[in-house]
């Protein structure tokens, strides 16, 4: 699904990643663990397409596509979801209107009928319940007055709306209780099927106790510089990083 | 300056069986106007805006030979309203439909048993020592508008929609309406003054709106102005609000070359509210000017005033907010904001809000930001699968909703709305 070779990138010019593989395979759920500063976010930015970030070698394909020239919306209606590690909250913007808007884009990038309103309640109803979120705040703005973990369970809810082939989870732990992480983890846990993939960027080893990853990853000075199971992660946990650097 | 004073005489002369006491009133406005010019630079109040467009207009004041033939449609209409229908300065009573309670009275009565309301001496809103010369300027030459009065204890079921379309104009004309809204004891009322511009010659409307409201009345009052891009605007509104009575205004401006509004609110009693929102949606060259003053001259009242513009290509705007507070008085509650949203580097907003407090006991705040398109909304909203373009719409939207979602008319909402989305959408293309 997601093929990186020897992807060198940054931002605003300056290398973060260097020289970084990773494949991942549909059903796959991929754990990157690290520091701060080691490159995680800046791989989920490259996947994603956000501005100022750019790719000076290497490739990314998705799907078999190479996606480098694609804006942040083509990616997004390929199958590319990111789950913001600080969602951002747009005045005036109501979050049921944008989540409408955003799967009739997709929708109609598939080639199939819009999902009119009331349909569409009907829908966001039964997702709201997956992720333990009361109905008003379909009548907010998007992640307007939201509380940290309520801002994470909306981007939860918007992946589990658009369905996307791949979720990037950037620091989806962070912030959240031990309760609205239980939640969260069970929303993506149901959501996982064998045609869809999950990266989790992480710090801790917490998240990933609910989620069973198949792969965790350890990057260090934007390389990975060790793959492994589940055990790498408490490993980490108990020595932390300095043990992997060269 | 020349073609005021050409059209003064001319006005005098085809009015010259006007009673003497309202001749004898242009004749002293129009010496105080004459007095002043028009605003320049210098005056402090007024330096942001340049009046040459009026200077150089050598606009011919309307006449009843100017009716262009009535349109099968009626530009504008809001659903679910009475309707009052001005074109090109001439009313249509056929074509209006007032409820029976409601008084509509000719100028001249109006002016006969109210002279004080035709003062056109405004010191507060002009440069200091000297009156708004805008007012005085109506006040000579006041041809068209209506005063219309509420009677106490009505509450109308529909709102009062206004519209005064200028169109078909073979020359370039000028106006200068002059409407009185005067709300009884108890009433309720939405009052629609709806301006609306479709010719490609320019034309000059300089309106005075006073409005009165009196004690537990309540009023919501929203301006609408889609003049056309080749006008000259000026707007003056007063409002009195009596004891405990309750207002909402709602400012909406698309056109317009150029547009400059005084807003002026007093409390003149104790225990009122007033929630007073603009917003302004300008590009070009377009240029807007706002003034708004809100004297607190009671106790216990209560205001709240949200002012918005979007300014995208050489558009500029001005808003000056001024709250005063007056000595000893007590309990007074005002905010005030001013936000604007800048689309494009060369457009210019000058924001200057002010509180002038004189008393000890009050809440205040004020605020003015002016920033761009929030980036990361805007990628955000396009790492959903929302396009540019859309997700700029919806942030655009999202700015200006709160002045939209503050009209309380549902009808009314749902068209302002809609000329929003679609002139956003055209400035965004």
């Amino acid at each position: 699904m997601l093929s990186i070779k020897n992807l060198h990138a940054g931002v605003n010019g300056k290398a973060i990643l260097k020289g970084l593989n990773l494949t991942i395979n549909p059903g796959e759920l991929h754990a990157i663990m690290g520091r701060n500063g080691s490159g995680k976010s800046t791989l989920a930015n490259i996947i994603t397409g956000r501005d100022n970030y750019e790719i000076f070698s290497g490739e990314v394909q998705f799907n078999n596509k190479n996606i480098h020239e694609m804006s942040p919306e083509e990616r997004a209606l390929e199958g590319i979801f990111m789950s913001f590690q600080y969602p951002v909250v747009i005045p005036g913007v109501n979050n049921t209107y944008f989540l409408r808007a955003a799967l009739n884009a997709q929708l109609k990038h598939n080639g199939q009928d819009e999902v009119n309103a009331a349909d569409f309640m009907r829908l966001i109803r039964e997702k709201l319940k997956l992720v333990n979120m009361d109905e008003k705040y379909l009548s907010r703005a998007v992640n307007d007055g939201f509380s940290g973990g309520e801002k994470k369970r909306n981007e939860i809810l918007q992946m589990l709306t658009l369905e996307p082939k791949l979720s990037i989870l950037d620091e989806t732990d962070s912030g959240l209780d031990i309760d609205a992480l239980k939640i969260v983890a069970e929303g993506v846990n149901n959501f996982r099927n064998s045609n869809r993939s999950f990266i989790t960027i992480t710090h801790y080893q917490r998240l990933l106790e609910y989620m069973e990853p198949d792969h965790i990853h350890i990057l260090i000075d934007g390389k990975i510089v060790k793959s492994g199971k589940i055990d790498l992660a408490q490993q980490i946990e108990k020595k932390g990083y300095s043990w992997l650097e060269a | 300056m020349k073609y005021f004073q050409e059209q003064f005489d001319a006005l005098l002369e085809y009015r010259s069986d006007e009673d003497n006491a309202l001749r004898d009133l242009r004749i002293r406005a129009f010496n105080d106007f004459k007095e002043t010019g028009l605003p320049n630079k210098k005056w402090e109040e007024w330096q942001f805006t340049d009046f040459s467009l009026i200077e150089k207009g050598d606009f011919r004041l309307s006449r009843e030979k100017d009716l262009p033939p009535i349109p099968k449609n009626i530009p504008g209409r809001i659903p679910n309203t009475y309707l009052i229908f001005i074109i090109n300065g001439h009313y249509q009573p056929k074509l209006s439909e007032v409820p029976n309670e409601v008084l509509i009275s000719t100028g001249l009565e109006h002016f006969q048993s109210n002279p004080k309301l035709y003062s056109f001496e405004n010191k507060s809103v002009g440069v200091s020592g000297s009156s708004n010369p805008f007012v005085s300027l109506n006040t000579s030459m006041m041809n068209s508008g209506l005063p219309i009065y509420i009677p106490s204890n009505l509450r109308l079921s529909k709102p009062i929609q206004i519209i005064y379309l200028t169109t078909e104009l073979s020359d370039a004309l000028m106006n200068h309406p002059r409407f009185v809204f005067h709300l009884g004891e108890r009433s309720e009322a939405t009052i629609i003054e709806h301006y609306i511009g479709s010719t490609p010659i320019s034309y000059f409307t300089n309106s005075v709106t006073k409005i009165e409201i009196e004690s537990n009345a309540h009023l919501n009052h929203v301006l609408i102005q889609e003049d056309s891009t080749a006008s000259s605007l000026t707007a003056n509104t007063d409002y009195i609000l009596h004891r405990e009575s309750e207002l909402n205004t709602n400012s909406i401006s698309l056109g317009g070359s150029l547009y400059r509004h005084n807003i002026k609110l007093n409390f003149k009693e104790k225990g009122s509210s007033a929630n007073l929102n603009g917003l302004s949606l300008i590009e070009n060259k377009q240029h807007h000017d706002q003034h708004v003053i809100v004297d607190h001259s009671s106790n216990a009242c209560h205001s709240n005033q949200l002012f918005k513009y979007i300014l995208s290509d050489k558009a500029s705007g001005v808003f000056n907010g001024k709250v005063v507070v007056k000595e000893k008085t007590k309990q007074t509650d005002a905010s005030q904001s001013n936000k604007n949203l800048v689309l494009s580097p060369s457009a210019l907003m000058n924001a200057n809000p002010q509180l002038e407090i004189y008393a000890d006991d009050v809440k205040c705040s004020h605020g003015s930001t002016t920033g761009q398109i929030d980036h990361e909304a805007l990628f955000y909203l396009r790492s959903r699968g929302l396009n540019k373009k859309r997700a700029m719409e919806l942030i655009v939207e999202g700015f200006a909703g709160d002045v939209i979602q503050s009209i309380q008319n549902l009808d009314t909402k749902e068209y302002v709305n809609d000329k929003v989305s679609l002139a956003l959408r055209r400035i965004l293309d």
